[in-house]
């Protein structure tokens, strides 16, 4: 079987499976079956994604399984992935032939693939994976958000993260897939640790036994990790502070959560009210691209989960539609000075459109007026009072994050 | 009032009833009737003299229970269709089954017409658009918005899109026009206090006036109360719910305020909203949430808001600028919002809403108080009670579970339920069937052909 792997005429079948691989990979990102989620199969793939998340978050989401078994296949060839599968690894092949072709030459760099891999498993230490969001396939899962209609402009812009690694190699050709890559410096990382386990066993040249051991002991990787570590602890406590937007539903706390997301955009597709928007640095450049929630139009619907299904790094933790009754994604609060029912005007709509019964008009025998008491055991947060609050400019009712609202 | 009260009738009512105040008030307005006719001078005559030997129709003491004796009562009319209510369910639902063809007979508690948009003093209409500011709200309910629009001072905002304020008198005057051209025969100062029952299907409805216990006879009833009085009297059953209970009031001099004297001082409460009539504004109240059918609570209710209106004015007045701010008027009638609401066939629900369900039985399309929001179907089902037959429920009292309360009794959602009852009503009489066995299509033919929006 290894022989089909590397043989001349595996070539001709190895260019196959990837042009297939790539249609499928553009399939699954649009989703070409309405209402399918087979979106999250591109992110999720990514052994990358799978292991460091898993390692940041301590927790088995329901779709580790599919990056582990990703990682287990790719222990059988050397960059087995990149070589067969990766829809990113054949488009930036593509860019890099037209480098070629216009006389531009690799770039001599160092293994930056590798540190991005050391950080961020540092970093995934602490609960808080660094460069998580440098996968390729998460990178790949945005380039719908080019052509997609928007609501809101600049949401294509996680898109350019795509658009900046075909650029590169077509400037300094293959730099991402050689140098860069966080999935592909991690493959050479298991592989070598495969060879490693493997020589132990069956007695290799000392030679060969140190050069795959220097790649997983050696001083560097030490210092990666260590430096990763250290970044990750720097940063965590500015972040808790920082956000003040509200999470989709089952999102990791704010110490972790910018770590952990890949910034796929997946949540955002799936959102069936389309709520859920990027933060484009509103709250520090460390959740750049992050999904928040804004509830002008529409809020987060009691029927459904969506968001978390597709998420495949566990940044949204997977939930149930019970669990997700219980989660609180923030408080709402009332601007009395706007609230209709401050200037005794006949309003009951965010009363009405609350789906949990949160709600109630109090009368206040001071004001002489009907004040909104939010019931906070009841209420998730769900932002249909917010939605449906009919007061313009500013709504009179708004959800806030439970950090800034308690 | 059309033609003046039978003398007849007029003498046996005073005879039995024995009420000296009764007595009073009908004589001075025969007196007043026959003046227009026949000047006579500015005199008073006597009409009847007081008989005190027929005492039998009075309530007595048995066993310490007091006891009403059954009596007979005199029949004021007979008609096709009785409306009870002259609120904008009540009014619409009038002309449309005439129009439609029956002969049609409102009464009023009242002296006006209106209800709570005029004697509530609640002149915003809010209600009419939906989502995009589509008007939903069609029909004689938009009629009576159109003579509106020809009346100088009659309302204002009145442009696609925004919710109009208008005035109480002009809305009590078109209210006037409008019946009259139709030609239905009215009753105001008509209090009705119970249904003419026959087993489980409603005959009529019995009154109390100023001339005394009355009935009248009708193939079908409309109940156009607000409270459900008469489908409650006729045995349907119902949910007596509390909401809140407020006094609506206008203030006046607006446009003689100063308000840059006030800089720095504490904001004037309770402003409320221009109206027609400039310089005064009409001031909401919530009010807390009572029972609005316990005659003790709505008395509590009228004096404590009476108290803070007034010395809520006495407060805005110390405030520099604000000197000449003045109270115009309470409300006549207290702001009860919901009380009854009836068992229908169907439910008017917050689902069907959401989900913009269609109902093969559409009568009328509501609109809404937010902005946001698409317009949500009224079905044929919501006014026709489970129990009790001939009796269909118009305006706040229809059948709607307790989150579409607010929005079911909005003035425009009262036109458009208060024009289906009207129409279904004179179906009813013209087919000789029941209001449950009418035939839904042609009251939507009908319906559409009086310019009604049904979706």
């Amino acid at each position: 079987m290894l022989n089909i792997l590397t043989s001349a005429k595996g070539s001709r079948l190895r260019s196959f499976v990837r042009v297939i691989c790539l249609i499928v990979a553009i399939a699954a990102i649009w989703p070409i079956l309405p209402g399918t989620i087979s979106l999250l199969f591109i992110p999720a793939l990514s052994p990358f994604v799978a292991i460091v998340s898993l390692l940041g978050t301590r927790a088995f989401h329901a779709v580790t399984w599919l990056g582990l078994t990703v990682g287990v296949v790719v222990l059988v060839h050397h960059r087995l992935f990149c070589r067969w599968i990766c829809p990113v690894g054949l488009c930036l092949d593509g860019a890099s032939k037209l480098g070629k072709r216009l006389g531009r030459r690799s770039m001599r760099v160092p293994q930056l693939g590798r540190w991005i891999v050391w950080l961020t498993i540092g970093g995934a230490f602490l609960g808080y994976p660094l460069l998580l969001w440098l996968d390729p396939l998460a990178i790949f899962a945005n380039v719908p958000f080019l052509i997609q209609q928007h609501s809101r402009p600049g949401m294509w812009l996680p898109a350019a993260g795509f658009l900046a690694i075909v650029m590169l190699s077509i400037i300094w050709p293959q730099i991402w897939c050689n140098k860069m890559c966080p999935l592909g410096a991690f493959q050479d990382l298991f592989f070598s640790a495969r060879r490693f386990l493997h020589s132990i066993v069956f007695k290799r040249s000392e030679t060969d036994n140190k050069r795959d051991f220097d790649l997983i002991i050696a001083r560097r990787t030490v210092l990666g990790i260590a430096a990763g570590a250290v970044l990750a602890y720097v940063a965590k406590p500015v972040r808790a502070k920082t956000s003040h937007s509200i999470r989709p539903p089952g999102a990791l706390d704010e110490s972790q959560f910018a770590g952990v997301c890949t910034r796929c955009g997946n949540c955002l597709r799936v959102c069936p009210s389309g709520i859920i928007e990027r933060d484009f640095g509103q709250n520090g450049i460390a959740n750049l691209f992050t999904p928040i929630l804004r509830f002008e139009n529409d809020y987060c619907r009691e029927d459904c989960i969506r968001c978390t299904e597709v998420c495949p790094s566990g940044a949204l933790v997977r939930l149930s539609l019970k669990e997700k009754a219980d989660i609180q994604i923030g408080l709402p609060k009332v601007n009395m000075d706007i609230c209709l029912l401050g200037d005794d005007r006949e309003c009951s709509v965010c009363k009405r459109w609350c789906p949990y019964d949160a709600i109630q008009y109090i009368f206040s025998e001071e004001e002489y007026t009907l004040i909104p008491k939010i019931n906070q055991q009841k209420c998730t947060g769900c932002g249909a009072c917010e939605a449906a609050c009919p007061t313009e400019p500013q709504k009179a009712i708004v959800v806030l994050p439970n950090s800034v609202s308690v | 009032m059309n033609e003046p009260i039978n003398r007849r009738d007029c003498l046996r009512v005073l005879g039995i009833s024995g009420m000296s105040a009764g007595l009073g008030t009908i004589s001075s307005r025969q007196l007043f009737g026959r003046s227009i006719d026949d000047p006579s001078g500015f005199e008073s005559s006597v009409i009847a003299t007081h008989k005190t030997e027929n005492h039998l129709d009075a309530a007595t003491i048995v066993d310490g229970k007091v006891i009403q004796p059954r009596r007979e009562l005199p029949i004021l009319d007979r008609t096709d269709v009785l409306i009870v209510g002259g609120g904008p369910a009540g009014v619409v639902a009038a002309i449309a089954a005439k129009r439609a063809g029956a002969n049609v007979t409102l009464v009023e508690r009242y002296g006006h017409f209106g209800g709570l948009w005029t004697g509530g003093l609640v002149l915003l209409v809010i209600g009419h658009i939906v989502k995009g500011g589509k008007q939903v709200c069609q029909g004689i309910g938009e009629e009576i918005m159109r003579r509106l629009d020809k009346l100088d001072g009659a309302i204002i905002d009145r442009k696609a899109g925004t919710n109009p304020t208008v005035d109480a008198e002009a809305v009590k005057y078109v209210m006037v026009e409008m019946i009259e051209e139709a030609g239905v025969k009215v009753f105001l100062h008509c209090w009705g206090v119970d249904a003419v029952i026959d087993e489980n299907v409603v005959r009529g409805v019995v009154f109390e006036s100023k001339s005394g216990r009355q009935a009248i006879l009708a193939k079908v009833v409309i109940d156009a109360t607000g409270d459900g009085d008469i489908f409650a009297a006729a045995g349907a059953t119902f949910e007596h719910r509390s909401h809140n209970v407020g006094l609506v009031s206008r203030i006046g001099n607006l446009d003689r305020i100063d308000s840059t004297k006030a800089s720095g001082q504490p904001k004037p409460r309770h402003m409320g909203s221009p109206t027609p009539a400039s310089g005064v504004n009409w001031v909401n109240m919530h009010g807390p949430e009572v029972d609005g059918l316990d005659v003790a609570t709505l008395t509590r209710m009228e004096m404590n808001h009476r108290k803070f209106i007034w010395n809520n004015i006495q407060k805005n007045r110390q405030i520099p600028g604000y000197e000449r701010l003045y109270l115009v008027e309470t409300a006549p009638q207290l702001g009860v919002r919901i009380t009854r609401v009836l068992d229908g066939l169907k439910t008017v629900t917050l689902t069907d809403l959401k989900a913009g369900t269609k109902f093969p039985d559409v009568i009328g399309v509501g609109g809404s108080d937010g902005r946001n929001q698409d317009e949500w179907q009224i079905p044929y089902g919501a006014l026709v009670p489970v129990k009790a037959d001939n009796v269909l429920a118009a305006g706040r009292c229809i059948c709607a579970e307790i989150r579409m309360a607010d929005l079911v009794r909005l003035i425009p959602n009262c036109f458009v339920t208060g024009h289906a009852a009207g129409v279904a009503a004179a179906v009813a009489v013209e087919d000789s069937c029941s209001p449950r066995e009418v035939d839904i299509k042609k009251i939507q033919k009908i319906l559409r052909q009086q310019e009604a929006y049904l979706g």
